[in-house]
């Protein structure tokens, strides 16, 4: 949108509130920040002064209570798992869906939109008991699996509307050419639905490396994500604030990475076929 | 129309198959994510509404059928009524508090003031931080000699602090605004990129015929933008009904007393806590009608379509 002259009322009004709201985010994250070098009765004095001895004690003891650079692993791993899971079954999915012209392609298209109104945290007890029953409580596969089905209705919309974008002479081309359907697949739909493709990974990313309640009663006491480690550095009784500090500094150090790299793939993400559904 | 029957022809008689095995080759495309889901998604759904109807105190426990009897207990439940009416305070002041200044603040974004580009990575921020980091980072903010109320302290208020977490008229609102604070920034670079769409030539025709940035917003910015709105306030809408009660969880566990008990968290509890399997998912059944009742009334107050 081209700038235009914006009255004075207006933007004083605009940088108060936009300002104000700023303020409430930097004044608490750098207070995480600060606390991280500080133990717990300076932070408590001096809860914004910058750090007297830059002390890192803090964020070694985090490492050691609470493991968490395996737990950092652990969710790499599962995150890797649930994108392979999610992507390998929902391509072919979409591309049935989004190709193939059958009275039934739009029912079973209905039922995976109709997955968007199931809240998976209303379902946590019976994923449980589903897990139980199944024998597999306390698998991580078992999580990884949810995680990449319960986003299912998400990447199957996103993907198959890039492939119906991709024009059918495309496809009738190739396979005039002699091309299979595999081929055609891996020849003009992979290289076209590309953009799709990362903006579910970078959306499923985010979601798995956020994730908390799912992991928290499906993972055996062993296997933690690093959102499961980071609250063990908050003990019962004593509270040392700046062990839990370095702990949430050393938790978004990855997702903080990963937003500044790709902030514009994952707005695009989320306004395109990320939250229309 | 002939110059089609050309082109398509050949290949259904080269591959005939194609034509033949399409129904075939449909469902094996379809059908292992469709069971999976099934698996997964629509048989734990459909389990919530069988396991309600169910005596059940204990994974290791037996149960047995009771028919309605855990609904006719939800409303004997002083419990249930005070998280029905928390969850109601709190999704009626999150909601609105959220939403609409997001809406106001990617409204002004959208003209590229000084800095927009900064204002838009800070804003995003609480989004990046997963539900335990913002619990945390805000039980060092409501901590009794925390940066609140060191703040109030410093400015005169000494009268307007609080034990925020323990103090039962004040826990719900501590709850209510970490979803507040969290939501207006990642709503508002959605709207922000939304807005972006807008066609500079609509604003500049409302300016010609004398209209302010207020009339703007409200006549023009805000309709073209309702049906994304729309979207948000159901996702928002979801988030503090269900996700929010994370926070209840890792902060106040709906206390003290039951001042900050919400219907999510409620029935964490009574499914993993207590242990009231058969109960905690009547209550499930009340919160999945309320969502989809909530996401109806959303849709239905904010379904215009307009094309631009």
């Amino acid at each position: 949108m081209k700038l235009t002259q914006t009255s004075r009322t207006f933007n004083t009004v605009g940088y108060g509130v936009a300002l104000l709201y700023a303020l409430t985010i930097i004044v608490p994250i750098s207070f995480i920040v600060l606390s991280a070098f500080k133990d717990h009765s300076d932070i408590l004095a001096n809860p914004l002064s910058l750090p007297t001895n830059l002390s890192i004690d803090n964020f070694f003891e985090a490492q050691e209570r609470a493991n968490l650079l395996t737990a950092m692993l652990n969710t790499a791993s599962v995150i890797i798992g649930a994108e392979v899971f999610n992507l390998v079954f929902c391509y072919v999915a979409a591309y049935g869906i989004a190709r193939i012209k059958l009275a039934e392609s739009r029912l079973v298209e209905a039922v995976f939109s109709a997955g968007f109104l199931i809240p998976a945290f209303a379902i946590i007890l019976p994923v449980f008991l589903l897990a139980a029953n199944l024998g597999v409580l306390y698998e991580p596969g078992y999580l990884i699996a949810f995680y990449a089905v319960s986003r299912f209705p998400l990447t199957i919309v996103i993907l198959a509307s890039a492939m119906r974008q991709i024009p059918q002479d495309f496809e009738d081309s190739a396979v005039i050419d002699g091309a299979n359907r595999l081929q055609v697949i891996q020849h003009v739909f992979l290289p076209l639905t590309r953009s799709a493709v990362a903006t579910v990974i970078i959306l499923n990313f985010l979601y798995v490396w956020n994730e908390y309640l799912f992991a928290l009663i499906l993972l055996p006491g062993d296997f933690k994500t690093i959102q499961l480690a980071v609250p063990l550095l908050r003990a019962e009784r004593s509270v040392d604030y700046g062990l839990i500090s370095a702990g949430i500094v050393i938790s978004l150090i990855p997702i903080y990475i990963i937003f500044i790299i790709f902030q514009e793939s994952i707005v695009k993400g989320l306004t395109s076929g990320g939250l229309k559904g | 129309m002939a110059q089609i029957n050309l082109t398509t022809r050949p290949v259904m008689t080269t591959k005939s198959t194609f034509r033949i095995n399409k129904r075939i080759l449909f469902w094996l495309l379809i059908g292992p994510a469709l069971v999976l889901f099934a698996i997964l998604m629509l048989y734990p759904l459909g389990n919530m509404f069988y396991v309600s109807m169910l005596d059940w105190r204990g994974l290791l426990r037996p149960s047995t059928f009771s028919g309605l009897e855990n609904y006719q207990r939800l409303l004997e439940q002083d419990d249930f009524s005070v998280a029905v009416r928390n969850t109601f305070i709190h999704i009626g002041i999150a909601l609105p508090m959220t939403i609409y200044p997001a809406f106001f603040i990617a409204f002004w974004l959208s003209f590229r003031p000084r800095g927009h580009r900064l204002l838009r990575i800070i804003f995003f921020s609480p989004a990046m931080i997963a539900p335990p980091g913002k619990a945390l980072i805000f039980l060092g903010l409501y901590f009794p000699d925390g940066i609140i109320n060191q703040m109030l302290t410093s400015v005169g208020l000494q009268n307007l602090t609080h034990v925020w977490l323990a103090d039962p008229s004040t826990s719900l609102g501590a709850i209510i605004a970490i979803d507040v604070w969290g939501g207006i920034g990642f709503y508002a670079v959605l709207f922000y990129a939304m807005l972006s769409n807008i066609p500079a030539e609509l604003y500049e025709a409302a300016r010609i015929d004398g209209a302010n940035e207020w009339t703007i917003m409200r006549k023009i910015a805000y309709p073209l933008l309702l049906d994304f709105v729309g979207v948000a306030l159901m996702l928002h809408f979801m988030w503090l009904l269900l996700g929010s009660s994370q926070n209840v969880l890792l902060l106040t566990q709906g206390g003290p007393g039951n001042s900050s008990l919400t219907l999510g968290y409620y029935l964490y509890e009574q499914a993993f806590e207590v242990k009231r399997l058969g109960y905690s998912q009547a209550i499930g059944v009340v919160i999945f009608a309320i969502g989809i009742i909530g996401m109806f009334l959303i849709r239905r107050t904010t379904n215009r379509v307009y094309e631009f």
